[in-house]
């Protein structure tokens, strides 16, 4: 469609402006989001590129035009500080060389030869005479190698860019001294860390603990989805497992199968729908319901409010689990509400809730976005109560004036504010409802059984998230890691792909700053 | 007490975009420095980087002969004064103006002494155990100037610090701050989007721009001697009048001609142009308004225009007129000069004639906007 | 606004005895069904206290109101592990306030007031991190904190170490809060002579009592209610598991009918702490979910 002038797009009507700004948003923005994102990408790594380049010509004219101490501190790191009286960071770098080089020469060496094959020699069968039996001999260790060779790499990162600074410092150090100042001691070194300095101090517990427990872990995992680690090779007391390239992605995202049973990549394409539907009505379920009852507490002439909230409020309160799995109970075939139904006569025989496999266990679906209604309401409840009190009072009074009634206040006035405040939590609140683990687990764990699924991928319900089916498939029968991966790694990239759409079209997102 | 001096100052921000280019300026000793201009060009960056809340791209920032770029705001003995007070909300008034000597390890006597000697000069002995939220907007700005003057640093400086007052109490503050001065007998560094503000309490004024500087003088001399018409349209109120003008030259003889009016150039400003040997040509000619003059009758140096909007001020009346080619211009003229008759017959649509004398006359460049007698 | 809609055009037509009339009808719905909504959120709750008193049997029934009273349940319950998984839950969820507090306060802080070059890259990093689902890294935790010593019975330092290590992730929503302390008294401070560590601890940490609250509050519970890691690193030893776990499994399939009452008291006793705790905290949940959400 042309591009329309603003005055040409004002005389449409509401529909025809309702598609130029559809239409308008995929010919338009969105091709030019992603343009822009690639274009973007590109130029980084470009940047990148080029920035590399610059520092090792840096390097080199260190080098070159640097003093004996200087040259001396590209072999022995800290020499340069330590002949120049930084007697602190001279120990503290060349501490960190020789703990690099021992770890290196003991340990690290062995992992990173090891890393391309995974281990060479499997575990052997010997006979022990003492106890008259084959006993397994363990040797190397496919999971051990993978994981070291893994924080190895790290620490060669952290060693080469270590060396890096190493060589500023001498550089930087030339030049005060040059210039006739005076170098920073160890005293104003450590002073520093609580002031100039104090964002490194800060970080540096947090962002080791981020590295160590989130950073290393997805690296590993991500590369698991390119071996066969699984129950059978475990790598270290039945078989090492080895590299398998794209093989499990394959079996993951192809369509033919030949063993004649349901596919993995239709499996995936079932379970992916659901958690896409789930996601989508518990969050928006929860975000008008949460946001009418939040209006009804707040409305005007409405007494208890506060014993209102506080009935809700009281709910967060209760660790999930148990109310989870009470509930769930309550639903069971033998649970509170059949027997209570039963009793009046209402039904002759029980619902079963979370087994009732028809239209695709639709019932047990239902239950568990209702359920997660109970479960959301109170949270939303206090959001939206937060923000209701944020709104001026004034846009209603004129709106009051210009003639809107409630409804229309409503829909012109709280609701386009809301969804303009609440746009990134909508969206948080969108992926946090794909992975919310606990919710399904606790109330079906996954039930009903949806067989066609199950006869590959293990046990799958109509309920299972991808989530819940990862976690399915780690600790089901089998142990299939890498399969459980590529799940992970396909999580990421709907996550991803979700978030990076939405983020190029909300208009609240773009400037942190707006919001300070 | 001390001086500032910045050399080649010059702030760029992540985004390459330069707040400030090439600044250099010396302040001297006791010193009241204004630095003025509209939003956006610099003066609070500027004074951030003499802080220390800023880094500095470029250049050197020296304070009593001491380079401070690499020193933290705390080393650099300074106070400072912000444009929305910056009162420590969990302490009272006490220890908001004690904190600072209380982090140099002060004597709790001394300490005491200072800020209750502060809070007299400043007349807020009576709040000293209040929380700032209890405070009324002027009485926090005063407990804000009182922090820093209990530090007896090299130099004061002060952001915006009238701006988030009402009109009335702005003005009390202001002869408050002129006061003060007297007493701290300090540097001072300030910086205001107010140019009466500058001019009242500035020694010198720096008028910037986007990031530069459009000149730096005295009140008097930005005044009079405009570098260019930006300084000439920021300084003075209601705005200078800017017309574009015929300058003509003949040997010795040089007349503007405007609106349908030819002025001759005489006395001081003839010599001035004639030493600078201008040329005839198109200009940008500024009077402004208060030296427009009312004249009865219309002659060869008369402009005539309708009268569109007349604002009554008290003292003096605001007149909004067309000139001829839809030329706005305003004209300020004290009332006491004006008749009862001649009040009732300037009423929209009447027209009148304006003049002027040459030495009010400011001559600019027409392309550059710069003055052609001082820029 | 549960008012009906009125056409624009019959707006006018309204007089004073109508719109009070039609708010007094609108406002009885809206009791009606506050009162509805109380109901249905207590009824589980009601539930599970009236059948943790039940004596007469162990099961499931089809009733809430025990046909015998008694603290049975109760007692039943210190003869199992329940006691052991309350001390673990209550150990971890101690520590992990107090070390996840500092941890992500450090790092709101850190984002809400420095301008360093690594900021913005960091940031996105973690946000991108943040979109791998946390159970990817859940194999390697077990095999990693197992090689150390740290599963099993020796769960609760493995679960601490797990819960806080990554904590920093989670600064939203206090850097939400932090952006919304002016810049400019930190800047008062350091000109008043202050250090950043002192700005921190002078300055901005008293002024930050509801998020300091709010983030040791969340920090307590989420342990009480963690199912999935408490579950894998404790791994079938009893002695390492935290209540979720605990319970959980008291309403497996093979344990239900004799424990299922038991289950009841157990959630009773958990529960009960936390939700006085959180009660009384209201205030600064309410501010710390309602700040978070709004600065994104």
């Amino acid at each position: 469609m042309a591009n329309l002038t603003d005055l040409e797009y004002l005389r449409l009507n509401r529909w025809n402006r309702f598609i130029y700004r559809f239409s308008h948003f995929f010919t338009e923005k969105l091709p030019n989001g992603l343009k822009n994102f690639f274009v973007g990408t590109g130029r980084r790594i470009a940047g990148a590129a080029k920035k590399v380049g610059a520092e090792c010509v840096d390097i080199w004219s260190t080098f070159v035009n640097g003093d004996w101490k200087t040259k001396l501190s590209f072999l022995v790191m800290g020499f340069g500080n330590l002949a120049r009286g930084q007697i602190l960071r001279g120990i503290l770098f060349l501490l960190f060389e020789i703990v690099f080089i021992f770890y290196m020469v003991t340990t690290g060496a062995y992992w990173l030869s090891m890393l391309p094959s995974l281990g060479l020699q499997g575990p052997s069968k010997e006979y022990d005479p003492i106890y008259d039996t084959e006993i397994t001999i363990p040797h190397d260790n496919s999971f051990k190698i993978l994981l070291y060779g893994v924080l190895t790499i790290f620490f060669i990162i952290a060693f080469i860019y270590t060396w890096r600074v190493n060589v500023r410092q001498n550089k930087l150090a030339e030049q005060i001294l040059k210039s006739g100042k005076k170098l920073r001691s160890g005293r104003e070194d450590l002073r520093s860390m609580v002031d100039d300095q104090f964002h490194k101090t800060l970080l540096a517990l947090p962002l080791t603990g981020i590295i160590i427990f989130t950073v290393l872990p997805i690296v590993f995992m991500i590369l698991v989805a390119f071996t066969n680690y699984d129950g059978a090779h475990n790598g270290y007391s039945n078989a090492l497992f080895s590299w398998v390239g794209w093989k499990n992605f394959d079996t993951m995202l192809n369509w033919s199968n030949n063993s004649g049973t349901q596919s993995y990549s239709a499996t995936f394409g079932e379970v992916l729908t659901w958690t896409l539907i789930w996601a989508f009505f518990a969050t928006f379920t929860n975000y008008f319901l949460g946001m009418f009852v939040a209006m009804a507490i707040n409305k005007k002439g409405i007494k208890l409010k506060k014993v209102w909230r506080t009935i809700l409020v009281l709910t967060i309160a209760i660790p999930q689990f148990i109310s989870l799995l009470y509930v769930s109970k309550m639903f069971a075939k033998d649970g509170i509400l059949n027997g209570f139904l039963l009793s009046m006569g209402w039904i002759s025989q029980a619902i079963d809730f979370w087994g009732d496999t028809a239209n695709n266990g639709l019932l047990a679906r239902i239950m568990v976005i209702v359920i997660n209604i109970w479960i959301g309401i109170p949270y939303l409840m206090l959001i939206v109560t937060g923000i209701l009190m944020n709104i001026p009072a004034d846009l209603y009074e004129s709106a009051r004036i210009d003639g809107a009634n409630a409804w229309q206040q409503y829909t012109k006035i709280t609701l386009p504010y809301m969804l303009f405040i609440t746009g990134p939590y909508l969206l948080t609140s969108f992926t946090g409802n794909m992975n919310n683990f606990n919710v399904i687990y606790l109330l079906t764990g996954g039930a009903p059984t949806n067989a066609a699924a199950s006869s590959a991928a293990g046990a799958v319900g109509f309920t299972d998230l991808l989530i819940t089916w990862l976690f399915k498939i780690t600790t089901g029968a089998g142990n299939y890691y890498y399969l459980a991966s590529v799940v992970g790694i396909l999580v990421f990239v709907v996550v991803a792909v979700i978030s990076l759409i939405v983020y190029n079209v909300l208009p609240s997102i773009k400037n942190e700053e707006d919001f300070q | 007490m001390a001086s500032v001096k910045l050399t080649d100052v010059k702030k760029v921000y992540d985004n390459n975009v330069t707040a400030v280019h090439d600044f250099n300026l010396e302040i001297h000793d006791k010193e009241f420095v204004v630095f003025v201009g509209p939003s956006g060009c610099g003066k609070s960056t500027t004074l951030r980087m003499i802080a220390g809340l800023e880094d500095i791209s470029g250049g050197t920032v020296e304070i009593d002969g001491v380079v401070v770029n690499d020193l933290q705001p705390k080393d650099r003995d300074i106070a400072m004064v912000f444009q929305n007070y910056a009162l420590y909300p969990h302490m009272t008034v006490y220890d908001n103006i004690a904190f600072s000597l209380r982090l140099k390890h002060m004597p709790e006597d001394e300490i005491y002494e200072r800020v209750t000697g502060a809070a007299e000069i400043l007349g807020i002995t009576q709040y000293l155990t209040r929380k700032p939220r209890a405070l009324s907007g002027g009485q926090r700005q005063r407990v804000a100037i009182g922090r820093a003057m209990v530090r007896n640093s090299k130099v004061f400086l002060m952001d915006e610090p009238l701006s988030n007052l009402d009109a009335k109490l702005r003005n009390q503050m202001r002869a408050e701050i002129i006061l003060l001065r007297k007493k701290l007998d300090t540097t001072f560094v300030y910086v205001t989007h107010d140019q009466t503000e500058a001019m009242t309490l500035g020694d010198r004024i720096v008028i910037m721009r986007d990031g530069y500087i459009e000149q730096v003088g005295t009140p008097t001399e930005v005044f009079e001697q405009p570098h260019n018409t930006f300084v000439a349209g920021f300084i003075g109120a209601p705005m200078m009048n800017m017309v574009p003008a015929q300058l003509k030259r003949e040997g010795r003889q040089i007349t503007v001609s405007l609106l349908g009016a030819e002025i001759p150039v005489t006395g001081d400003k003839l010599e001035e142009l004639l030493a600078k040997d201008v040329h005839s040509g198109e200009i940008l000619l500024g009077v402004r308004p208060e030296h427009m003059m009312l004249v009865h009758e219309a002659g060869p140096d008369t402009i005539a225009a309708t009268l569109e909007v007349n604002e009554m001020m008290g003292s003096e009346l605001h007149m909004h007129v067309i000139a001829p080619d839809e030329t706005r211009l305003i004209v300020r003229v004290p009332t006491v000069n004006l008749t009862t008759e001649q009040r009732e017959r300037l009423v929209y649509g009447a027209t009148v004639h304006l003049t002027f004398e040459p030495k009010v006359m400011h001559f600019f460049d027409k392309e550059k906007g710069t003055n052609l007698i001082y820029g | 606004m549960s008012e009906k809609r009125v056409e624009p055009s019959s707006a006018p037509v309204q007089q004073h005895m109508g719109l009070k009339a039609s708010r007094a009808i609108s406002n009885t719905a809206i009791y009606v069904l506050l009162v509805i909504i109380s109901v249905i959120w207590l009824i589980p709750f009601v539930c599970i206290v009236l059948q943790s008193f039940r004596v007469e049997s162990t099961w499931q029934v089809g009733y809430v109101i025990p046909q015998k009273w008694g603290l049975d349940n109760y007692r039943n319950l210190l003869q199992t592990d329940f006691t052991r998984w309350y001390l673990n839950t209550f150990i971890i969820a101690l520590i992990t306030a107090v070390l996840q507090t500092v941890i992500v306060l450090c790092m709101s802080y850190t984002l809400s007031r420095f301008r360093f070059k690594m900021r913005g890259p960091l940031m996105r990093f973690m946000l991108i991190l943040g979109m791998f689902p946390g159970m990817l890294t859940m194999i390697i935790l077990y095999r990693v904190l197992k090689d150390l010593g740290m599963t099993q019975e020796n769960a609760v330092p493995g679960l601490i170490l797990v819960y806080i290590a990554s904590s920093g992730m989670g600064y939203y929503v206090s850097k939400g809060f932090f952006d919304t302390i002016p810049k400019s008294l930190d800047e008062a401070a350091r000109v008043d002579g202050a250090t950043r560590l002192q700005v921190l601890y002078k300055i901005i940490l008293p002024l930050s009592k509801p998020i300091v609250i709010y983030t040791i509050l969340t920090a307590f519970m989420g342990p009480w209610g963690d199912f999935v890691f408490a579950r894998y690193i404790s791994f079938g030893a009893s002695a390492g598991k935290n209540v979720a776990v605990g319970l959980y499994d008291w309403l497996s399939k093979d344990q239900i009918n004799k424990s299922y009452t038991m289950f009841c008291a157990g959630g009773v006793l958990v529960a009960l702490p936390v939700t006085i705790l959180f009660m009384c905290l209201q205030r600064y949940y309410v501010e710390g979910v309602t700040g978070g959400a709004v600065k994104g």
